[in-house]
């Protein structure tokens, strides 16, 4: 047992901190909060995968370069570490262009991959629907085809990252309501800019505003665009959210602050509490920072694993699950010995970096799979528990829409 | 990065549970609680297979290994609920260091408890040396016991009056008692790992079983998540156990953030186990005829033993605070 980089791990890590110390100036520094120049985000990917930092773990042909998901790991570890900020297409690289790669034509493959690594377009992921969040195969777009073979989409989506930014987004549509709700899906790649696209900020309960609804009135997508067969999107979907579980798995790195960041925080905030409120104020913070150790070492354990080359099961759940609590937690106890400016949007001296992180981190629970969802798959993949029994099997989608309106 | 464990662990966790599941279990810890029967599988047992004196150095007549070593034993132990606890023996190991009655302690000739200050004795219960602190020095010798009313008599706590013949081991007792607490918190932690995954295993299995409503009721997400969230708890649990106990081995200076963390979320999780043990059995769950509450009456007890939870918390946020000034 050791924490050590193996001797090739060293040398790769060594090379990407060389390549993030030699760009240091021009790949900018994490800020609190307000949204990066999306120009400059662009620019900033552009230039780390020149130096051949972005899509490590996509093979080469298309425009990665056919590493290992531990390479990738220490380029998150080596980027977090210099607070270099994230890269503006995360969710191209993560769940968009894997879909991409899977079930594309070599025409797509060649269009969109290299451009989108570069952030010289970037994607979104069009799936979930007021109607369909969980449950995201209840969705109710629809694509109908038309007479030259290309379809035309209406409906709505929403909490949809980066949507007002992006140039494609990948898109799960209805194509036959007559079957059951699994079946009847397609999935298409869409031009954002596309006539009837229409993009609708929504603000969080934050202030921020990251997601957006987005509206399809009549949109034609060429068949070109389609994402593998007619009927075939639920499988094409998983594809998507299989990638999006590992690239948001665990890994052992922080949502949120980090427990020191809270730790020195509330050291420099003891003092001015009673005795009483001390001790108090401590046993919060020894929960909340067992539970981020905690969390850090069962990431660690998962690192192992996939440096060892073997892939991460659905137990990598559990890491976004407990991520989530403590960062909350920690989020929370910092706020807290504020004293009475806790009950201010910002404290007197105009700081609010921890109010914003404490409004931000509910959605985060949310987001990316519920805690709920999560502990689905957690009690019936790992532990072996029964699912619940679906009100909606062995019916068609339509049915099940009378059913739900009935 | 290669946190985990070793294939000679692995095998090494397979010998102890191929022992110890022959020779404790919670129908024993259940006699012991009946009948006031010794505790299985006893300290002969023990001393002889060689699993609690695996820190020993082999001069001395041990198994001269790790205390990652003895954690991956305890995890066994804990499963079956056995004692003496192996905290008993990873204590002794280090406060007898170099001293002459370690051997003594590897062949089982000494019945050994350790003692700190006024607080109940883990394994008193059959001790006839007694080790305690007093100033610099370590001392040990004889001391009388008094059985109290337990709760877990797995534990043998009592209380012990220590004799007048008290002799001195050694004259470092400030780093020598603390470095020993911090193994026995490692080790402690190990063994209410495996205690709280044995809980589970025996919660969801019960769960995949009983019919409510005409479904399994692991089914039921209320039934179904609270098992989750201990499964979840118990993972992590055994990060923190294995990080500790590397740290025990390899990295002392990361040792005290980590026993005391590792002690902390033992003392949760196993609490956390054992009641939903209990709940996810309804009915069952609380008779005296269900094993649950012989898991429960270890979860509350062991969360007092070597400084109660709240004292690890509070110790974590010191060291944190410092830590991060």
């Amino acid at each position: 047992m050791d924490f050590d980089d193996t001797p090739d791990e060293a040398a790769w890590r060594s090379e990407v901190r060389s390549f993030i110390e030699e760009h240091r100036d021009r790949l900018g520094r994490r800020s609190n909060g307000r949204e990066p120049d999306q120009a400059v985000a662009r620019e900033r990917q552009a230039l780390l995968y020149d130096g051949g930092l972005v899509g490590i773990t996509w093979p080469v042909e298309a425009g990665g370069r056919g590493g290992t998901p531990m390479q990738q790991a220490i380029v998150d570890q080596e980027l977090a570490r210099a607070e270099v900020p994230g890269l503006i297409n995360l969710i191209g690289i993560g769940m968009c262009g894997p879909t991409v790669i899977h079930h594309g034509s070599d025409d797509q493959r060649a269009r969109y991959l290299r451009r989108l690594l570069r952030a010289e377009d970037v994607w979104c992921q069009l799936f979930s629907e007021p109607a369909s969040g969980s449950d995201l195969a209840a969705l109710r777009t629809r694509a109908v085809r038309t007479e030259d073979g290309s379809w035309r989409v209406s409906g709505q989506k929403v909490w949809t990252t980066l949507a007002h930014v992006a140039d494609y987004g990948i898109l799960l549509t209805r194509t036959d309501p007559d079957v059951a709700k699994h079946r009847g899906l397609t999935m298409f790649v869409v031009d954002m800019k596309a006539p009837g696209v229409t993009v609708r900020p929504l603000r969080q309960m934050s202030g921020g505003a990251d997601f957006n609804e987005v509206f399809f009135d009549d949109v034609v997508i060429p068949d070109e665009e389609r994402l593998g067969e007619v009927g075939d999107g639920w499988r094409v979907a998983l594809t998507t959210l299989m990638s999006e579980r590992l690239s948001l798995g665990g890994g052992g790195t922080d949502i949120g602050a980090g427990p020191d960041a809270v730790a020195a925080h509330v050291a420099a905030h003891l003092d001015g509490l009673d005795e009483g409120r001390q001790s108090l104020v401590r046993q919060e913070l020894g929960r909340a920072y067992v539970a981020s150790l905690a969390n850090r070492y069962t990431g660690y354990r998962l690192l192992s694993k996939i440096s060892k080359g073997e892939m991460p099961g659905p137990e990598a759940s559990a890491g976004k699950l407990s991520g989530t609590k403590v960062a909350r937690d920690l989020a929370d106890l910092a706020v807290r010995v504020l004293g009475d400016e806790a009950a201010y949007g910002a404290t007197a001296d105009g700081a609010h970096g921890w109010q914003d992180l404490q409004a931000g981190l509910p959605g985060m629970a949310i987001a990316g799979g519920t805690n709920e969802v999560l502990r689905n798959i957690i009690g019936e993949r790992v532990l072996g528990l029964p699912a619940e029994p679906r009100a909606d099997k062995g019916i068609t989608f339509a049915e099940s829409l009378k059913g739900s309106l009935a | 990065m290669n946190f985990d464990l070793d294939d000679e662990q692995r095998d090494l966790a397979a010998a102890a549970r191929d022992f110890l599941s022959d020779v404790a279990s919670p129908g024993a810890a259940r006699t012991a609680l009946d009948d006031g029967a010794d505790v299985a599988p006893g300290r002969a047992a023990l001393a002889k297979s060689g699993f609690a004196t695996i820190t020993v150095p082999e001069e001395a007549g041990g198994g001269g290994g790790s205390v990652l070593d003895l954690a991956v034993v305890a995890e066994q132990a804990g499963r079956v609920l056995a004692g003496p606890s192996l905290v008993t023996y990873a204590r002794a190991a280090v406060l007898l260091a170099g001293d002459a009655r370690l051997a003594a302690l590897a062949d089982g000739s000494l019945a050994v408890a350790v003692v700190d200050g006024s607080a109940p004795v883990l394994d008193a219960v059959g001790a006839d040396t007694f080790l305690a602190r007093r100033g610099d020095d370590v001392l040990v010798g004889g001391g009388t016991v008094t059985r109290r009313e337990p709760i877990d008599p797995t534990r043998g706590l009592g209380d012990v009056a220590l004799g007048d013949d008290l002799t001195v081991v050694a004259g470092d007792a400030a780093l020598r008692w603390q470095h020993a607490e911090r193994v026995g918190r490692v080790v402690l932690a190990a063994e209410g790992l495996g205690t709280a995954s044995r809980a589970l295993e025996i919660g969801v299995e019960y769960a995949q079983q009983r019919q409510a409503f005409g479904r399994a009721i692991g089914s039921y997400q209320a039934v179904k998540h609270a098992l989750v969230d201990v499964y979840v708890q118990v993972e992590q649990l055994r990060s923190l156990v294995w990080w500790a106990a590397w740290a025990a081995d390899q990295a002392p200076e990361e040792l005290p953030l980590a026993a005391a963390a590792a002690k902390a979320a033992a003392a949760t999780a196993l609490e956390q186990a054992a009641e939903t043990l209990i709940q996810v059995h309804g009915g069952i769950g609380f008779t005296w005829e269900h094993d649950a509450h012989l898991f429960w009456r270890r979860a509350k007890v062991d969360r007092l033993l070597l400084g109660d939870d709240v004292a690890a918390y509070d110790e974590v946020a010191r060291l944190a605070m410092a830590g991060a000034r």
